[in-house]
């Protein structure tokens, strides 16, 4: 067995990473840039990556309320984590796919979807996309190739392979970054997605956000590989371990991997270093089994606090532009609430839709015996536990 | 005896029996320090020590098969599958080894355990939360599969899967975990495996459902008694091998038969429950066979309370059985 | 010692022939289990079979390069040693080499034939036309109580048997309805009678006596045993009835109804009840009495595919005969469809047979039961009668009567039959005294 607990119950799960390569980064933890290795982003580049990750920030905080207030029944936070998911994303173009895991709410903002139809999708309103079918978080955007959420682990990543081999078979330059956390890594499809990535050179880029908990169980109760970069050796790809807070350091990095798998020349393994500062979901007391510490320590290596220090240095961050951008974000998220509190429920007729494409005679039969019975109302409904 | 939740009882039952029997380990996602995501194995780490109940990396499929090795080797694993909608990875060491070992070694080789895993919906979990799959391990020959409905058949039936020698799908109702509370037997309780229960006795028509469908039928039950109907609810308990005959009495008794259960329609396995009554029992129907169920799409998030099986579509099922 | 016919093997995967590559042995040559035999070809594989026993080649039936359909013979062993038994049926073949070695079996080919199926017993029945429609335990009741399902008359959606339509047909709506009052003791104190095995097996069919045959059997044993039958018949010369029936046919067939003899014997019953009112009646067992009925309510047997039933027509007197024809008209599709209700069957105070289409001269029907009395009505022949003292050819028919004599004593029969008589012979009394 592995070491075991802290005396008083508590595990941290950092105690045993002290060997490796440092992970890169760009900011020191002031946020002061003095490497060769700043990726020289203009004014407006930082400013968008800034305004997502703080938005980021307030929908979450947001959700978390609402979630308090039952009015939404379930989120997944972030918190922490980012620098980890946008940076990376910010490599990509448009056209490029994106496979994420179900902490990356961040990728959507930043690749345009529409705060209204992420709102309407945490309540699942006729409004959403998704027409009400799943719980929260778990979005769907065709529109700017941000595929459907799922909560099985590592499913995305087997997927997000197929999706780089049929690009090439088309002759496309497209990339595909997919996403999961170290405990994703355990997972049959991590192996499978990267080992098949690898055979067929496929280019995709695998982040592995390391935020060193899988709900209460730690890193080292995940793997006993020295890091997750590593790994990648194993199926014939580089593996780049990176400071997940710092996200010009990981859009640097990012940035290498998108630009190898568009020249053809394949997959790699970046490994974000970060931490999950908040509870695996809003049904996760986190209290329970870390230690309050560690926890804080993560706190103080916030990414946006950071990034907002570079930002200062380069004299682009101003408090007016702060208090403007935040006062604008929290208009846009009430307003988006307010509208989702103010749709109905998606019809049960809608509920027989789209398991085919076409409609089954069975299905018609259980639809219209449905309408027709008059009982349209649950007898009463639960919580979510998790 | 003391009144607790199925949750709870599943606790004790499970704590009961690592005391009486040491070859019993626990093990899974969150089971160890954090006793579980819903709290199923608090306190065992504490109790017994990490080398009998503990955390495992993320990976069902590894979680299984390792079980199965611990089996073969002599332990009695109790393994779980956080939700039943996560266990597909696992799906290959269940379906080709767990339950064909015996078989395929001519009996030389035993895969005694039991996979735990909370299933059905009811707690607005959505497509992978919810979902009431029972219906492939059931088509599994090899495989046991148990639902308990109440607290000390949660237990009782625990303490048999786990002494069972055989492996054990016990599925756990995850929606009346915490609302189901009932006296439960301390210490040492067993409830013998394939045998079932009659839940309310009735003479008009014979309801059977199982898990979280039991409590709804009951309100149902209650409902048609003021519509004159006095109905005879079966919980089977164990689904395979099933107790046909608690069945068949019921229906020869009634004449009626209504099926209720929360998996989509079509394959589900109360189909399999009025193809038993169709070959051996027909001859004492007086009325068409009903059966109340999910529909044949995946698991809604908004739209819950209309999938599941509700006292009003149990009520009209069963009336449907007297519509000649 | 014995032969061993060696089939081309099927090698499994869907293949029908193989090709003969070579032969490995010769006939005439002494060979051992094992030794290479044959090489043989097929789409998957080519494989060398080895000798399934000890022997000597005694035929090889083929030649290299040939190709030979599965479980064809192609080689003949003598074999030595150990008698075979049975061998040449499910005989493995030792697992081939080369290419895909999957073993070879030869299919069993001495298996006996199955024995014939047992011949089903002939359903109790023929069914009407469509199928019976009724719940399973509907179903197991009707065979409980020996009913043939498809003679109860259904009053469920889509003329489904319902269990009360069942219970009404067991108790009241057979051709021999039983009335409440109970029924004297039957001569049932008899030993059953045992039929043993015929001689010669085959010369004998047996046919099970149940549903409404064995109903049947038990009400005329119920009537023989109680009422003390006797028979009168009377002969009737109906030359005018026939000319007039013949007149007003043409007129109501054209409306469809179809005018029969039989109202005109319904009105003539009539007329001889309300002289005779005894023979329109009931005994009361219980409380010794004759219940003597103002009303006319006549049973027509009737013989259908399945069998007997006596619907009643109701009220005769107050009808036409007209009335009476479309009546009866009515009654005969009905029957014919099998739907005539079980109310249908009950209530008569009296019952008329008719046989006369079929033939026989006249009868000694059997009475229905606690009814007194049963005419029978018979064919209408051509027939010399002497007429005005002068032989003339007329239409004459019998009519016969079976009375209770325990109720009424064989004058009034006779009377009775007389009133019939002059009725039918002047049908104008028809007209005037109805």
């Amino acid at each position: 067995m592995t070491k075991s607990s802290q005396s008083n119950g508590k595990r941290t799960a950092t105690a045993r990473r002290s060997s490796g390569d440092k992970p890169v980064s760009v900011m020191d933890a002031k946020g002061k840039s003095g490497r060769s290795n700043d990726p020289g982003l203009d004014k407006d580049e930082l400013l968008l990556l800034y305004r997502v990750m703080v938005m980021t920030r307030m929908m979450e905080e947001r959700a978390l309320n609402l979630q308090r207030q039952s009015r939404i029944g379930f989120y997944v936070p972030c918190t922490g984590q980012e620098a980890s998911h946008v940076g990376t994303a910010f490599a990509l173009r448009d056209s490029d796919w994106v496979f994420p895991a179900y902490r990356q709410p961040g990728i959507m903002l930043l690749r345009g979807a529409p705060t209204q139809q992420i709102v309407d999708e945490w309540y699942g309103n006729e409004g959403d996309l998704c027409k009400g079918r799943q719980m929260p978080v778990h979005n769907s955007f065709r529109a700017i190739n941000f595929v459907s959420i799922s909560s099985p682990i590592a499913t995305q990543l087997t997927q997000a392979t197929g999706a780089g081999i049929a690009a090439k078979y088309r002759g496309e330059d497209t990339v595909v970054m997919t996403y999961m956390g170290d405990g994703g890594t355990s997972e049959n499809d991590f192996h499978a997605g990267l080992n098949f990535a690898g055979v067929f050179n496929a280019p995709v880029v695998f982040v592995c956000e390391n935020n060193h908990w899988a709900i209460s169980v730690p890193l080292e109760r995940q793997t006993a590989s020295e890091t997750i970069a590593i790994k990648a050796e194993a199926y014939g790809m580089p593996g780049v371990r990176v400071d997940g807070n710092d996200v010009l350091a990981v859009y640097q990095v990012a940035k290498e991997a998108v630009q190898r798998a568009r020249q053809g020349k394949g997959p790699t393994l970046i490994e974000t270093v970060t931490y999950r500062v908040g509870p695996h979901s809003s049904s996760d007391d986190p209290t329970r089994y870390r230690e309050d510490s560690e926890v804080e320590a993560w706190r103080k290596r916030d990414p946006i606090e950071r990034f907002k220090a570079y930002l200062k240095t380069k004299r682009i961050w101003t408090q007016d532009l702060e208090d403007e951008m935040r006062a604008e974000i929290k208009t846009e998220i009430n307003d988006a609430v307010k509208q989702a509190e103010t749709k109905a429920n998606p019809s049960p007729a809608s509920m027989f839709d789209d398991v085919y494409r076409d409609m089954t005679s069975q299905l018609a039969e259980q639809r219209d015996e449905l309408l027709s019975s008059g009982q349209l109302g649950p007898d009463e409904e639960g919580a979510f536990p998790l | 005896m003391a009144v607790m939740t199925l949750l709870d009882a599943v606790n004790d039952g499970l704590k009961t029996e690592m005391a009486h029997d040491d070859r019993v380990v626990v093990f899974g996602e969150d089971v160890g320090k954090n006793g579980g995501v819903f709290r199923a194995t608090a306190g065992l780490q504490d109790e017994f020590g990490e080398a009998r109940c503990f955390d495992t990396p993320l990976s069902e499929c590894g979680i299984i098969g390792t079980a199965i090795g611990m089996a073969l080797y002599g332990l009695r694993p109790v393994p779980e599958i956080q939700f039943l909608d996560f266990i597909y990875p696992a799906f290959d060491q269940i379906v080709s080894e767990a339950a064909k070992m015996r078989y395929r070694s001519g009996g030389e080789y035993t895969c005694p355990m039991v996979i735990r895993s909370p299933y059905g919906g009811g707690i607005r979990g959505g497509h992978y939360h919810s979902q009431s799959s029972e219906a492939y391990f059931c088509h599994t020959p090899g495989l046991k599969v148990v639902i308990p409905s109440t607290p000390a058949d949660a237990k009782g039936l625990l303490t048999s899967a786990i002494r069972d020698e055989d492996p054990v799908m016990f599925l756990e109702p995850k929606k009346i975990y915490r609302t189901m509370k009932a006296e439960v037997p301390a210490g040492e309780h067993v409830v013998p495996l394939s045998k079932g229960r009659i839940v309310r006795e009735g003479s008009d028509c014979t309801v059977v459902a199982w898990g979280a469908m039991v409590e709804v039928c009951e309100k149902a039950a209650n409902e048609l008694a003021n519509r004159g109907k006095s109905i005879e609810i079966v919980d089977p308990r164990t689904l395979v091998p099933l107790d046909e005959n608690i069945i068949l009495e019921s229906v020869k008794k009634t004449g009626r038969l209504c099926t209720v259960y929360e998996a989509p329609k079509t394959g589900g396995f109360g189909s399999e429950i009025i193809a038993i009554v169709a070959a051996k029992a027909i001859e004492y129907l007086e009325g068409p066979i009903t059966r109340v169920t999910g529909f044949d799409t995946p698991f809604p998030y908004t739209l819950e309370g209309i999938y599941m099986p509700t006292v009003q579509r149990v009520v009209k099922g069963v009336e449907k059985t007297f519509s000649w | 010692m014995g032969i061993y016919e060696f089939r081309m093997p099927d090698i499994g995967e869907g293949v029908a022939e193989g090709e003969i590559v070579s032969w490995k042995v010769a006939v005439g040559d002494e060979v051992i289990e094992d030794q290479d035999f044959v090489e043989v070809m097929t789409d998957k594989a080519t494989v060398t079979i080895t000798m399934p026993c000890d022997g000597v080649i005694k035929d090889l039936k083929f030649a290299e390069g040939d190709v030979v359909p599965v479980e064809t013979v192609i080689a003949v062993i003598d074999q030595v040693g150990e008698a075979s038994s049975g061998h040449e049926a499910k005989t493995a073949v030792a697992a081939a080499s080369a290419g895909s070695a999957t073993a070879v079996t030869v299919a069993g080919t001495g298996t006996a034939a199955p024995p014939a199926p047992a011949r089903a017993a002939p359903s109790e029945a023929r069914a009407r036309p469509g199928r019976v429609l009724a719940a399973p335990a509907t179903r197991r009741r009707a065979r409980e109580q020996g009913v043939d399902l498809s003679l109860v008359p259904g009053s469920g959606p889509s003329g489904r048997v319902t269990n009360e339509d069942l219970a009404a047909y067991i108790e009241g709506g057979t051709p021999t309805a039983a009335p409440a009052v109970p029924v004297a003791a039957q001569a049932q104190t008899r030993e059953p009678v045992v039929v043993p095995q015929p001689a010669v097996p085959g010369s004998e069919e047996r046919v099970p006596f149940r549903g409404v045959r064995k109903k049947i059997a038990e009400a005329m044993t119920r009537s023989k045993f109680t009422a003390t039958h006797f028979s009168v018949v009377e002969d009737v010369d109906v030359t005018e009835l026939v000319k007039l029936r013949k007149e007003i046919k043409e007129t109501y067939a054209e409306e469809g109804t179809r005018i029969t003899f039989m109202p005109f014997f319904m009105k003539a019953v009539v007329a001889g009840l309300r002289e005779f009112p005894s023979l329109n009646a009931t005994l009361d067992e219980s409380s010794e009495e004759i219940v003597l009925k103002h009303y006319y309510n006549l049973g027509i047997a009737t013989d259908t595919d399945n069998g007997l039933i006596v619907p009643v027509v109701r009220d005769v007197d107050r009808k036409s005969i007209v009335q009476l024809a479309r009546e009866l008209n009515d009654l005969a599709a009905r029957t014919r469809e099998g739907k005539v209700n079980p109310e249908e069957l009950k209530g008569g105070t009296f019952t008329i047979t008719n046989a006369g289409a079929i033939g026989g001269l006249f009868a000694t029907p059997i009475i229905n039961f606690p009814e007194v009395a049963i005419l029978g009505v018979h064919k209408i022949e051509k027939t010399p009668r002497v007429v005005g003292g002068e032989i003339r050819i007329r239409d004459v028919m019998y009519l016969s009567v079976s009375i209770d004599h325990r109720i009424v004593d064989g004058a009034d029969g006779v009377r009775f039959l007389n009133v019939l008589k002059s009725c039918l012979e002047d049908p104008k009394r028809l007209l005037v005294e109805i």
